[in-house]
């Protein structure tokens, strides 16, 4: 396994730890349209930082290891890399266009009482979530089936 | 458009050349073991500078490593 590939598997697994966090935080708590308790906000995005607080490290950690190692990394990880992202932003900014129509809608049919001040924080959250974990997804699925360097 | 194919010789090289190992081409070519496993899997095609890296590696030409079909 190289590096990028373990690289993909930590973000995965702390992207999918956030995931589960939360859903755990909205099946005890109730739902994040409306929050009513303060700590089940703090929660949310404590949970947040805490996952990009740790890819930060894995990416500083992985860095360190890159500059140690002699070839650990090549043109093929880096023609995954580049596709899995590639992918990854057209997935997430689909995503993200699709909540803001979705808002856009709610926002004419029923006026601004139907929007929670939180949502256009929480699509630039989601659209974050969704760019890492798709970009692991895709690299890992891209390590097991034919790539071009092109 | 038809379809093409690039096919390798790296497998037989290796065993060729004293059976070299996967880890030695690697470092002769400049790349992870990884990929040398993917391209004896036919998994993946490489840059023209990874492929003449690795013709070098052996000491033949690239056509005598890498065959293009159509």
């Amino acid at each position: 396994m190289t590096i990028s590939q373990k690289t993909a598997w930590v973000q995965l697994v702390i992207f999918s730890a956030l995931v589960i966090g939360w859903a755990v935080l909205f099946t005890v708590n109730g739902t994040v349209f409306y929050w009513q308790d303060e700590t089940m906000k703090m929660t949310f995005y404590w949970l947040l930082a805490a996952a990009f607080a740790a890819l930060v490290v894995m990416n500083v950690v992985m860095s360190i290891l890159k500059s140690r190692l002699k070839a650990v990394t090549d043109e093929r990880d880096k023609a995954i890399l580049r596709k899995a992202s590639l992918f990854a932003t057209g997935t997430s900014y689909t995503v993200v266009v699709a909540l803001l129509l979705a808002l856009a809608i709610t926002y004419m049919n029923g006026g601004s009482d139907n929007i929670p001040v939180y949502f256009p924080l929480f699509i630039a959250i989601i659209g974050g979530v969704t760019l890492v974990l798709t970009q692991a997804i895709t690299a890992l699925i891209m390590y097991g089936r034919k790539v071009n360097h092109a | 458009m038809p379809s093409t194919r690039i096919n390798n010789r790296i497998r037989r090289l290796r065993f060729d050349n004293n059976e070299m190992t996967q880890e030695e081409l690697a470092q002769r070519a400049g790349c992870t073991r990884q990929t040398i496993i993917a391209l004896e899997q036919g998994k993946y095609v490489p840059s023209i500078e990874l492929a003449f890296k690795i013709a070098k590696a052996f000491g033949v030409a690239l056509e005598e490593v890498f065959q293009y079909e159509e």
